[in-house]
């Protein structure tokens, strides 16, 4: 149950590893929907911590096509309900995430990502 | 403002006010004390609160572990005639029952079992309000009650009935809601729980700390000591989502395909409010910015059973030991003081926490006398202390000093 919004706020932290490391490239992801409860409150709360263009990219690659290439000015209901579904309905089960700039594979496992790090990768 | 009378139970004493004010603040409602310092003592049962709305005081009650009942106030006294006499002041609030409600009066007494004549000669001395209303022991309109409150002469051998009526002080009011959030101490029980560990957190503590958290719908909390997920499961049921981590992913997983912290979460209907599970350690996290989280919520590891750990190893490799390819890879561990653990939190949690976010975690200490100053060197400019809620556990291993595990809440400062 990696949630996308999830994704969107965890980047490489292996030690050197400090530009384009985010966001993490989805590899082998098995995909899961499952419906949770929409919080308008909690979206819009939200809003200003989304990397607008990672979020959509990634909801892309995945096959979700809901949410506009630009972040809208005006949050209608239509919207919020997309980006909710897109930040919170979307598990990944199974696969990895690989830094774009180092490689290093974060394996995800029933939905957990091991983000551990080996010990010649901490500073 | 209007009087309320709140009956407390004689647990936990040290969270009660952080509790009742907690509350308060996530509805926004004010709430004052008496200043006399027998109306601020939260190691006895009753306490008289004010509050704007009777509103407010149901709001309370439906969400305070530690409340078991709230009247409206008619009155308190050192002995009946106070009573009588504070009780004709409030003749506004109870004359209108007086003509053709039906009613239940309650006698009764705290430490103390008062002769059921003696109850009646009480209920007597009440006439004066003119009730006229049908008795009703079962469904009535309003139930009125008073209350002795004794001191506690447990651990004495006296008569049955001795010292009747040499009462502390004593209350009356009108019952406006029984509390009904203790209830949850029984439904979060560990024992009944599907998943759990050797050091989860007892319900009721995990209940009033998720209080301490302003866990509310539309909040985003974090658990960065997850292990089992106790402090997971209260705060989500009050509609916050979480985000758990931990250094050892074991823990959250337990043996079963589905991880045992969402089959835990499955059974108290809050799964989808697990908002994700990670293992990393979070002294190397991975977060991408701060201000992310309304609270911190965290019953840090410690202890001879289950010691922190982050990153690194104790001793360097040998070089045979390095060429020694050991797959799948698992990165070494090293014991991590609780000292700096409690210290790292608070920083962390500076940069975690959005403006006016809070910290609420339980840290134990081993002195004999707790002292505040423990806390004081983990300050930094940005956080400050609201509350230490002490939880005493008695003696605690071989040794006979005295560990003391505390709750203690911190708040991020608006003005850096």
């Amino acid at each position: 149950m990696v949630r996308l919004i999830t994704h969107n706020l965890l980047a490489c932290h292996v030690k050197g590893c400090t530009s384009n490391n985010f966001p993490l490239e989805f590899k082998d992801a098995k995909l899961e929907l499952r419906e949770a409860e929409y919080n308008s409150e909690f979206i819009r709360g939200f809003l200003p911590k989304i990397e607008w263009k990672a979020l959509v990219d990634t909801a892309r690659q995945l096959g979700d096509t809901s949410l506009p290439l630009e972040q809208p000015e005006m949050l209608d209901d239509e919207f919020l309900k997309n980006l909710h579904h897109v930040l919170l309905e979307i598990h990944i089960e199974e696969g990895s995430m690989i830094c774009p700039n180092c490689k290093h594979d974060y394996p995800i496992s029933n939905g957990i990502p091991n983000m551990l790090l080996a010990e010649h990768e901490i500073g | 403002m209007h009087s309320y009378l709140f009956q407390f139970a004689q647990v936990h004493h040290e969270f009660r006010l952080p509790e009742l004010s907690s509350i308060a603040e996530l509805h926004g409602f004010p709430l004052s004390l008496l200043p006399q310092p027998e109306h601020r003592d939260p190691t006895r049962p009753f306490m008289i609160i004010g509050l704007e709305d009777e509103e407010h005081a149901r709001i309370l009650a439906r969400r305070c572990i530690l409340i078991k009942s709230v009247f409206v106030f008619y009155g308190q006294g050192f002995n009946y005639d106070e009573l009588h006499a504070a009780n004709q002041t409030h003749q506004g609030e109870w004359s209108r029952f007086a003509h053709d409600t039906s009613f239940r009066f309650l006698v009764t007494a705290y430490n103390h079992k008062i002769p059921q004549t003696r109850q009646r000669e009480v209920i007597e001395s009440f006439s004066y309000m003119g009730f006229l209303g049908k008795i009703d022991l079962k469904n009535p309109d309003i139930i009125l009650t008073c209350f002795e409150e004794y001191d506690d002469c447990r651990g004495t051998t006296r008569e049955r009935h001795e010292g009747d009526g040499h009462f502390r002080q004593v209350f009356f009011g009108r019952l406006l809601e029984e509390g009904s959030a203790r209830l949850l101490i029984a439904k979060f029980d560990v024992k009944k729980r599907n998943y759990y560990g050797n050091t989860s957190m007892e319900s009721e503590i995990s209940l009033l700390m998720a209080n301490q958290t302003l866990a509310a719908p539309g909040k985003l909390l974090y658990d960065p000591f997850m292990g089992t997920g106790s402090m997971a499961y209260p705060t989500a049921h009050f509609g916050a989502m979480v985000f758990g981590s931990d250094i050892d992913g074991r823990q959250m997983r337990g043996k079963e395909k589905i991880p045992g912290v969402i089959r835990a979460a499955t059974q108290y209907g809050v799964a989808s409010r697990i908002l994700g599970l990670s293992t990393f350690d979070v002294t190397r996290n991975p977060w991408r910015c701060g201000e992310l989280f309304d609270a911190i919520v965290t019953d840090p590891p410690y202890g001879v059973r289950a010691g922190a750990k982050r990153l690194g190893r104790k001793k360097e490799l040998t070089p045979t030991q390095r060429d020694l390819d050991d797959q799948p890879y698992i990165p070494p561990t090293r014991p991590y003081e609780l000292s700096h653990l409690a210290a790292d939190l608070v920083i962390l949690a500076r940069y975690l926490l959005k403006p006016g976010g809070r910290l609420v975690f339980f840290l134990p200490t081993v002195t004999e006398e707790y002292e505040e100053v423990d806390v004081s060197t983990m300050i930094c400019e940005g956080m400050d202390v609201i509350a230490n809620s002490l939880q005493d556990f008695g003696s605690w291993g071989r040794r006979a000093s005295r560990h003391f595990p505390f709750c203690t809440l911190w708040r991020i400062n608006f003005f850096e």
